[in-house]
């Protein structure tokens, strides 16, 4: 039987590049507060409104998070934090178990000169963006801890489509997910049954070939696997 | 000094005024007050042209963290107002102080966020905050987070202090004593001691960052207070029913 899910942002710069790898096996209500970009039925809810999050969430078996508001003094806090805790007091308030929550890999910015990342303590510094996303990160986890509310968090630099063609003289993005990752991701996230602590953060790319950011714990816990091994596209042919 | 409080209309805020109007001048910000003592501006945290005015030739800022008297009645309005208030209204006075070039930051915080360890453990300012979804508690500890990361960024010297629960010994003394007690005498005498505080010239801002454990010294004591003690900080109430 497929899942009920709710789209939190599901007009916005991600969601709609998720439907072709969710809408096969999930009954997904999409909901924003601007109309989809592909046509596609938009519920209207602004995550500032608790009243407007709790009815969409009624009879869903999960929710998805994927708002946002990056630089706005007063809107990334009631988007980016309150929000993030409307969301948790609805599930916790209608027994929904399961959580997609997600945010920048700003919050982890003060670790981007080291090696081998994997699960750091966030450092978001006090711009709005990453301040205001790691306030609601943790929200989830109060929420997550109080309620057995199971909780993936997912992190994000870079996201876009697969390289389809050889990539000459170019390095490889990091801190990147192709579509079709992060879609395989999102369906372990909704299948798994528990995670430890009720709450888990994972980084959300797919080129390591860097020895910068991994995805081990994503490996360990949730079975991610990059579908392929994209740095491939990047190889260098020597003399 | 001169020194900005905030939520100075609490009690917490009245308290700490009692301590330190005598050597320091201070200016008071709340939404309203029922005395006057002091240098007073009256608005929120949330309104940053209040804060700019608040703000001006001030060389502390003490955030109690206290909401103001009188908050929205429908539960889930109070809620949202705490929580917005913690959060946004905190990085309001934060940014607006460091951005005036303020140096010193007090933050009052409290020790509710270990409220779901056991009894039988002692708590130090290492062990990890477990803040349930309480709005009180947790509001507290995002505050706390979004002092800290002002911290990291700016050469600014950030001193959060975990307050115990809050009461007058005069008012509990025949009722058992609660491990996290602390009396608001004693709470606002912790704000004098982490006025000693000034690390902003450090590199490392681990070192600029601080937090105390600040309740009463009891004799089994749950929650640890000697590295209070490091700043100067003995509670004088200290609830020993004892004669």
């Amino acid at each position: 039987m497929k899942k009920n899910v709710l789209l939190l942002g599901a007009s916005g710069n991600i969601a709609p590049h998720l439907l072709p790898g969710l809408e096969p096996y999930y009954h997904l209500r999409l909901a924003d507060i601007k109309p989809h970009p592909d046509g596609k039925p938009i519920l209207t809810v602004n995550v500032a409104s608790y009243q407007q999050v709790k009815e969409a969430a009624r009879g869903m078996d999960a929710i998805m998070n994927f708002t946002v508001v990056r630089d706005h003094p007063v809107q990334s806090f009631q988007v980016s934090t309150l929000g993030a805790w409307h969301v948790m007091k609805a599930a916790a308030e209608l027994g929904i178990k399961k959580i997609i929550h997600t945010g920048p890999q700003a919050v982890r910015s003060d670790y981007d000169h080291d090696f081998d990342i994997i699960d750091v303590p966030q450092a978001s510094g006090f711009g709005y963006y990453g301040l205001t996303k790691m306030l609601g990160t943790e929200i989830c986890r109060i929420y997550a801890r109080a309620y057995d509310i199971q909780t993936i968090s997912f992190l994000f630099n870079g996201l876009g489509p697969r390289p389809t063609e050889k990539v000459v003289k170019r390095d490889f993005p990091p801190f990147t997910i192709v579509w079709e990752d992060l879609q395989y991701a999102c369906r372990l996230a909704l299948e798994i049954e528990s995670v430890p602590g009720n709450f888990q953060e994972f980084n959300m790319l797919s080129y390591e070939g860097h020895g910068k950011y991994s995805v081990d714990k994503a490996r360990r816990i949730l079975g991610f696997e990059p579908i392929e091994k994209w740095e491939n596209y990047f190889k260098r042919i020597p003399d | 000094m001169n020194i900005l409080i905030t939520g100075a209309a609490s009690p917490l805020g009245k308290a700490i005024v009692a301590e330190l109007e005598k050597d320091h001048q201070l200016r008071l910000l709340d939404n309203v007050f029922d005395d006057v003592r002091a240098e007073l501006v009256q608005g929120s945290i949330l309104d940053s042209d209040t804060v700019w005015k608040a703000i001006r030739n001030i060389d502390v800022l003490i955030h109690t963290g206290e909401p103001p008297q009188h908050l929205p009645e429908d539960e889930l309005e109070k809620e949202q107002f705490l929580l917005y208030l913690a959060t946004r209204g905190t990085h309001v006075l934060l940014k607006t102080a460091a951005e005036a070039g303020v140096k010193r930051f007090i933050y009052g915080s409290t020790l509710e966020i270990f409220s779901a360890y056991p009894d039988n453990v002692y708590i130090s300012e290492l062990w990890k905050p477990l803040p349930t979804p309480e709005i009180h508690q947790m509001t507290r500890y995002l505050g706390e987070l979004t002092c800290r990361e002002f911290a990291r960024e700016y050469t600014v010297t950030v001193t959060a202090l975990r307050l115990g629960k809050l009461v007058m010994e005069e008012e509990v003394v025949t009722q058992q004593p609660d491990p996290m007690w602390l009396d608001l005498r004693d709470a606002a005498m912790a704000f004098r001691c982490a006025l000693r505080r000034e690390d902003s010239a450090a590199i490392n801002w681990a070192r600029r960052w601080a937090i105390y454990h600040i309740c009463a010294d009891f004799a089994n004591p749950k929650y640890l207070i000697d590295q209070a003690a490091s700043i100067g900080y003995k509670p004088s109430h200290n609830f020993r029913n004892d004669g």
